[in-house]
């Protein structure tokens, strides 16, 4: 791909876990304005890349440039300041179970903003309404389905205009209208609002359909990175039992364990 | 025998750590500039919830205790033909200790552990890491209130339970057995010194709160993010807290008797 300006720039990005090693020296760029879809197996560390990414977890080696700002140097003041341009859609919502559906989307804005009441109304009624919630604005989040919690959680991280949204899993749990709606508005957000959105996801159709790189995460690296189509046409093993969903291949369907024979002391 | 003294070793040096965690977490909560405005209907809604809340278990066992202690004392009492010593004999152990100490115990048990579980499971469900997310400081935004409230609610409470106890033994010693209700009062006024026995009393509840509230909060910030944790959480802060008050109550207790 031709050299662009680069928004976040992972290097030698290495993680653990208590002696379990989940990433060992990833390296990813990745451009602005750009749809960026991260694939992988369950259980291969998307989430934990996202939380690399915002510095809810510290790396064990390597860094995270976003925006020229390396994100683990931050004070906690100045982390919390680039915070405010990201928002982050969490893989189970993460509602404030306290608060109503609308007072969750005016959260952010009540905290950080000085707008009127009637100011902040319209805003949370605009963004329920791009998630097709208005009307569900006066429940509480116990009420809610699971898909339904996942979008009222998409209007809360996208309240503030971020210039970096990262969504954990948008589309699980979504019937195939919604997810349809939710694939366009995240494409649209993008293009209107020039916004940087990383997607991780399961959901390949879907997702190839508005991403411009897709980077498939696999075994602690980066396994393939490419366009949708040439991830499509890839001959590499790795992308094509993941792409293709084929049950068995160099990417391994088990957690790593003894054999079979011998767990069950055949 | 060295194995032995290493697990002591480890459990030590695993204690210190914690406490420094813990401290350095109250001091974030604490020290920072205080934005009152902000600040004020959070406060109130948690003085609620911590308080109030806590208000009917307190009011209860006050009678309860108070009746209690107006039976017991009469019955001792009576053989020395001293009844109407009655009133001196509750206020005094209930300013002293009574008040400050069960009012303690209760307030750890409901208040106590409601918080560290709330507080766990927003943990769990990750409310506290999208505040986080949405740059918004949780210490600030859930810890400071409900540590403020804590503090504030338990030496109110205390108040409240001393006064609806000796209106408890009052109740049993000069209206159903028939003490002179002047007598009561008037050697009860006589003995009870508002700041031996009251301001003391008051000044142990103040401690007792701080040290309950920061027990809990520091629990269920710090709780393991599953079912099991929160209850685990829950059960440390209800036993923690609740020997951290008789300990602190000895201290406090021979602290005032001898340097006051
Ligand atoms: N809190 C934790 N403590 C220890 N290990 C963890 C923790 N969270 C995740 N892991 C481990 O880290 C690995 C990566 O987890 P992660 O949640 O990032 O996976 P994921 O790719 O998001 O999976 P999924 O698609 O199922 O959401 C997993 O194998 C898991 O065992
Ligand atoms: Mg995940």
């Amino acid at each position: 791909m031709a050299q662009e300006e680069s928004f976040i720039e992972i290097s030698h990005l290495k993680f653990c876990r208590e002696e379990r090693v989940i990433f060992d020296d990833i390296n990813l760029t990745i451009p602005k304005g750009k749809v960026i879809a991260i694939m992988g197996p369950s259980g291969s560390g998307k989430t934990t890349l996202l939380q690399l990414l915002s510095a809810q977890l510290r790396p064990t080696a390597g860094s995270v440039l976003i925006d020229g700002i390396s994100m683990h140097d931050l004070s906690r003041k100045e982390l919390y300041r680039a915070r405010r341009n990201m928002g982050m859609l969490f893989q189970n919502g993460a509602l404030f179970t306290s608060l109503s559906v609308f007072e969750n989307v005016a959260f952010a804005l009540r905290e950080h903003t000085k707008l009127s009441e009637e100011m902040i109304r319209d805003t949370v009624l605009m963004q329920l309404e791009a998630v097709g919630l208005r009307g569900a604005r006066n429940l509480m989040p116990s009420q809610l389905s699971g898909g339904m919690a996942r979008r009222v959680a998409l209007a809360r991280a996208l309240v503030l205009n971020p210039q970096l949204m990262l969504y954990d899993e948008p589309f699980t749990g979504q019937d195939p209208i919604t997810m349809g709606v939710l694939v366009h508005l995240i494409k649209r957000l993008n293009d209107i609002l020039g916004l940087t959105s990383i997607i991780v996801s399961h959901d390949v159709i879907e997702t190839a359909a508005i991403a411009d790189v897709v980077y498939i995460v696999a075994n602690g690296r980066i396994a393939g990175r490419g366009t949708p189509e040439q991830m499509f046409a890839s001959e590499s093993p790795w992308i094509k039992q993941f792409v293709h969903g084929l049950p068995d291949g160099i990417i391994p369907f088990h957690y790593p364990a003894a054999t079979y024979q011998e767990d069950l002391e055949l | 025998m060295i194995k032995y003294i290493a697990q002591l070793g480890a459990g030590g040096i695993s204690f210190c750590q914690r406490l420094g965690v813990s401290g350095i977490f109250l001091f974030r909560v604490i020290c920072r500039r205080p934005r009152v405005l902000r600040l004020t209907p959070l406060l109130c809604e948690q003085i609620y919830v911590v308080g109030v809340l806590s208000l009917l278990i307190v009011v209860i066992s006050a009678l309860f205790i108070g009746m209690v202690l107006g039976l017991q004392g009469y019955n001792v009492l009576e053989k020395f033909g001293s009844t109407q010593e009655l009133g001196q004999l509750v206020a005094l152990s209930v300013t002293r200790e009574l008040g400050p100490v069960i009012t303690a115990l209760l307030f750890a048990g409901r208040a106590g552990s409601a918080l560290t579980a709330e507080i766990g499971l927003m943990q769990t469900t990750e409310q506290i890491a999208s505040m986080e997310m949405m740059a918004v400081d949780p210490l600030w935004r859930i810890i400071a209130p409900r540590f403020w409230a804590g503090f504030i609610s338990l030496p109110v409470l205390t108040v409240i339970f001393m006064l609806v106890s000796v209106w408890g033994s009052y109740l049993i010693g000069v209206d159903w057995l028939g003490i002179d209700p002047g007598q009561f009062l008037s050697n009860m006024q006589a003995a009870v010194d508002f700041r031996i026995d009251i301001l003391n009393g008051v000044i142990k509840s103040i401690v007792f709160g701080f040290v309950i509230i920061w027990i809990a909060v520091y629990h269920g910030y710090y709780t393991v993010p599953t079912a099991e944790g929160i209850g685990r959480a829950t059960t440390k802060t209800v036993v923690y807290a609740s020997l951290a008050v008789l300990g602190l109550d000895f201290i406090l207790t021979a602290v005032m008797l001898g340097g006051w």
